[in-house]
C-alpha cells in the first residue's frame, strides 16, 4: 500500500465512526408524536366537514305548471355599462430558483446493519386490511342486553339532510300516545329526554331517562310524571313502522325529547 | 415499513373514533295527543265474608273519582279477562295490557277486630311491569267514602305528580222554592256530592268560605235585614256574629293561618277592606279609598291580598300588600273584572269576567298577564279552587231563571262538569284537605 493510502486509512479510522448497534427511540418517539399531531390538526381542521345540515322538516310541495301566458312583461334590455378595460398586469419573472449548491461528498459512512426487506404490494394491503378490521371490530361493543340487529356502518350518510323525514316519521308515531300531564305550573319541567334503542323490526330495545331527565326526575314529581308519560307513550305505540333498509339511521334515537311547551302555550 | 404502519395505525384509529355512522337520530316531540289515563280498577278483595260489599263500594268510589277528574279512564270491570285474588302477589301483566289498561290498582279490604275498617291498595305499572305506590289506609267503617277518596287522592298525585283533591268537602247555598220565592240555606257536602248536610234553615245566606282547618266557616246572612258576616263552628254547630258593625259587612274571607278574617265593611256607600284578627277581635283597615273595595283573597303565603275595587272607574281587580301597603291594579283586559280569589297553589289568579253580555270564569297570572277564559256557560261567577290549585268549582246560572247550578272545570278548560247537588245550588267554597 502507498503511504497515502495507509495515511487515509489511518485517518479514517481515528475519525469518530457513528455507531450502529441501538436504533434511535427517541427519533422514533418524536416522529410519531409528530405525525400524531399532524393528523390531530387534520381531524379537527376539518371536524365540520361531516356535520348534519340543519334538519328540514320534509315540505309538501304541489307542482304548479305555469300557462304560457304570463302578466310578466320582459324587461328592457339593459344598457350596457362602460366597463373598465382589463389591464393585463406585466407577467411577472418568476423569482429565480436557488441554486442548490453540491453537497460535499459525505464521508464514507457504512450503511446501517439492519436489512430492509423490500415489501411486496399484496403483502402491504394484507397486513393494512387486517389492521383495519381489528380496529373497527374493538370500536363500539353494542349493550349486552340489547337485542339489536346487526351494524353496518355506512359512512358519511348516516348524519345529514336524509334522515329528517324518518325524525318526522317517529314523532308522528309517537304523539298519538303521548299525554304530558299539562296542569303543572311550570312547564319548564315538563321537558324530558330519553335514549332510544329499537330493533329492527320497529318495537323498542331499550329505552333509558338521559341523566339530566334521571336527575331531575328524582327531585320534581311533575317531571316524574312527565317522564313517566313519555315512557307509556313510547312503549303503547310500537312498533314503529320505519324504512327497513335504512335501519342503521333509525336504530339509536338520542336524544328522544319530549316537549309539550308549544302545547301548554309556553 | 414498520414507522410507516405505526403512523398508518395511529391514522386509522382516530380517523374510526371519529366515525361519523356512530351518531344517532335526535326526534323532537312536540305535538301530543292528552288522553285520560285507562286505569283498571277491580273491586278489592274482601278479606272476610262480610267484607265484600265494602271491597265492591270503595273501589266504585275512587273508580269515580279518578274518572271526574277527566285524566283518567277507568276500565269497565265487565271487560277484564283476569282478577285479583292477592294483592301480594306480582300480577300477570299481560292480561291487563291486552284490554289496553296502563295502570292496574290491586287492593283488598278488611274489618278489623278492633271495629276499625283497614284498605291496602297497590298501583302497578302495566307496561313498566313495576309498582308505583302502595298504601294502608284506617278509619271508622263510617267514614270509608273519606277512605276510598285517600285512595283516589294517593292514585291521583303519583300519576300527575299534583297532590289530589276528593277528600275534601265543599260548602254552598243550597236553594229551594220557586223563582220568586228562593229559599237559601247553608249546606256542606262532600266533594263528590255526596252526604250533603244543610246547617241553617230560613235565613238568608250568601258567600260561606272554609277556614283552613274545615271546621269554621264564615258566611254573609240577612238576619234582622242587614247582612252580617257570621262565623259558624262545624263541630259545635254554634254561630256567631263576626264584630259588632253598625252596617253591612260582606264578603269575609280566611287568612291562611286560620288566625285572621278579611272582610268588607259598608260606610254610607263606601266600601272597604278590614281584617279582623279572631283571637284578639282587633280590626285593622286596609283601604281608604272612597269606592267600592271588595272580595279580599289572601295569597297562599299571607304575604298579599287580591281584591276588587271600582276605583278606576269600573270592577277590576287589585293588588296590596297584608298590611294595606302598595295598592295597585292588575287586570287591565276588556270588560269587568271581579271576585278574584288566589290559588293555593299560589301561581295564579281566578275572576269572574263580565265583558258586554257575557260572564266568564278566567284565570290569570299574579302579575295579571297570562288570562285565559277557562268556561263556557251563558252566566259564570264566583269561582273557588280546589286545594291543589288545579281545579275549580263555580256558579252556573241557568237561563230563563231556570235557577243556579254548581259547575266545576279544569284549570285548563277542559273537563266542564256539572256537580251534583240536592237541587239547584250555588256560591261554592272548596275546603282544604281533610286532615
Amino acid at each position: 500500500m502507498s503511504q497515502s493510502q495507509n495515511a487515509s486509512r489511518a485517518k479514517a479510522l481515528r475519525r469518530p465512526r457513528p455507531t450502529t448497534a441501538d436504533p434511535p427511540l427517541l427519533g422514533y418517539a418524536v416522529s410519531l408524536l409528530f405525525h400524531g399531531a399532524l393528523v390531530a390538526a387534520v381531524i379537527i381542521g376539518f371536524r365540520h366537514t361531516f356535520d348534519v345540515a340543519p334538519e328540514t322538516h320534509a315540505v309538501p310541495v304541489d307542482l304548479v305548471t305555469v300557462t304560457d301566458r304570463t302578466n310578466v312583461r320582459a324587461e328592457a334590455p339593459p344598457v350596457p355599462k362602460p366597463v373598465k378595460p382589463i389591464v393585463t398586469p406585466p407577467a411577472n419573472e418568476p423569482p429565480p430558483l436557488p441554486q442548490f449548491q453540491e453537497a460535499e461528498p459525505s464521508p464514507d459512512i457504512t450503511a446501517p446493519k439492519f436489512k430492509v426487506r423490500p415489501e411486496t404490494k399484496k403483502e402491504q394491503t394484507q397486513d393494512f386490511a387486517a389492521l383495519l378490521n381489528k380496529l373497527t371490530k374493538d370500536v363500539k361493543v353494542p349493550p349486552k342486553n340489547a337485542k339489536a340487529g346487526p351494524r353496518t356502518i355506512t359512512g358519511i350518510g348516516a348524519m345529514n339532510g336524509m334522515t329528517a323525514d324518518l325524525a318526522d316519521a317517529l314523532k308522528s308515531q309517537i304523539y298519538r300516545c303521548w299525554s304530558p300531564p299539562v296542569g303543572a305550573p311550570n312547564a319548564n319541567d315538563l321537558v324530558v329526554d330519553f335514549d332510544l334503542q329499537l330493533n329492527p323490526d320497529g318495537t323498542v330495545a331499550s329505552l333509558r331517562p338521559s341523566s339530566g331527565t334521571a336527575m331531575a326526575v328524582a327531585g320534581n314529581s311533575y317531571t316524574r310524571a312527565a317522564a313517566e308519560a313519555a315512557r307509556r307513550a313510547t312503549y303503547q305505540c310500537q312498533p314503529y313502522k320505519l324504512p327497513g333498509d335504512r335501519y342503521a339511521q333509525w336504530r339509536d334515537v338520542s336524544p328522544l325529547r319530549f316537549d309539550p311547551r308549544e302545547l301548554m302555550g309556553q | 415499513m414498520k414507522k410507516l404502519f405505526a403512523v398508518l395505525a395511529v391514522a386509522a384509529a382516530l380517523g374510526a373514533l371519529c366515525n361519523p355512522a356512530l351518531a344517532a337520530l335526535q326526534v323532537d316531540v312536540t305535538n301530543a295527543n292528552p288522553q285520560p289515563l285507562p286505569i283498571a280498577i277491580p273491586d278489592f278483595v274482601a278479606a272476610g265474608p262480610g267484607d265484600a260489599q265494602s271491597g265492591a263500594n270503595i273501589a266504585g268510589v275512587v273508580r269515580a273519582d279518578l274518572e271526574r277528574s277527566g285524566l283518567f279512564k277507568p276500565i269497565d270491570p265487565k271487560a277484564f279477562v283476569d282478577h285479583i285474588a292477592n294483592i301480594n302477589t306480582v300480577p300477570t301483566f299481560a292480561n291487563w295490557r291486552v284490554i289496553n289498561a296502563q295502570g292496574l290498582v290491586a287492593g283488598d279490604v278488611v274489618m278489623q277486630p278492633d271495629g276499625q275498617l283497614r284498605a291496602d291498595f297497590r298501583l302497578w305499572d302495566v307496561y313498566g311491569e313495576s309498582q308505583m305506590t302502595g298504601q294502608q289506609i284506617t278509619a271508622s267503617p263510617g267514614d270509608w267514602r273519606r277512605i276510598a277518596h285517600k285512595i283516589s287522592d294517593a292514585i291521583y298525585e303519583r300519576v300527575t305528580g299534583e297532590k289530589g283533591y276528593f277528600d275534601t268537602r265543599i260548602v254552598f247555598i243550597a236553594e229551594s222554592g220557586p223563582a220568586t220565592k228562593r229559599a237559601k240555606r247553608l249546606a256542606v257536602m262532600d266533594e263528590d256530592g255526596a252526604n250533603p248536610n244543610f246547617l241553617t234553615n230560613g235565613y238568608m245566606v250568601l258567600t260561606p268560605r272554609f277556614n283552613p282547618t274545615a271546621q269554621m266557616i264564615a258566611y254573609m246572612s240577612y238576619i234582622g235585614a242587614k247582612p252580617r258576616v257570621y262565623l259558624f263552628d262545624l263541630e259545635t254547630g254554634r254561630q256567631e256574629m263576626l264584630g259588632n258593625f253598625p252596617n253591612m259587612t260582606f264578603s269575609p274571607r280566611f287568612s291562611p293561618d286560620g288566625n285572621k278574617v278579611a272582610l268588607s265593611l259598608e260606610n254610607g256607600g263606601n266600601s272597604d277592606i278590614f281584617v279582623m284578627d279572631l283571637r284578639s277581635r282587633a280590626i285593622t283597615r286596609l283601604t281608604t279609598d272612597p269606592a267600592i273595595d271588595t272580595a279580599p283573597s289572601f295569597s297562599p303565603d299571607g304575604r298579599q291580598i287580591v281584591f276588587e275595587s271600582d276605583r278606576g272607574g269600573s270592577q277590576q281587580i287589585y293588588m296590596m300588600n297584608a298590611d294595606g301597603s302598595n295598592q295597585h291594579r292588575i287586570s287591565f283586559s276588556q270588560g269587568r273584572n271581579g271576585t278574584p280569589v288566589w290559588s293555593p297553589r299560589g301561581d295564579m289568579i281566578a275572576f269572574t269576567k263580565v265583558d258586554q253580555s257575557r260572564i266568564d270564569i278566567g284565570v290569570m297570572r299574579t302579575d295579571g298577564s297570562g288570562e285565559r277564559i277557562i268556561s263556557s256557560g251563558w252566566e259564570d261567577e264566583g269561582p273557588t279552587w280546589a286545594p291543589n290549585g288545579r281545579v275549580l268549582m263555580f256558579t252556573r246560572t241557568l237561563e230563563g231563571g231556570r235557577g243556579a247550578q254548581i259547575w266545576s272545570v279544569d284549570v285548563t278548560g277542559r273537563n266542564e262538569r256539572r256537580v251534583l247537588t240536592p237541587g239547584n245550588a250555588s256560591d261554592p267554597a272548596w275546603s282544604p284537605l281533610i286532615q
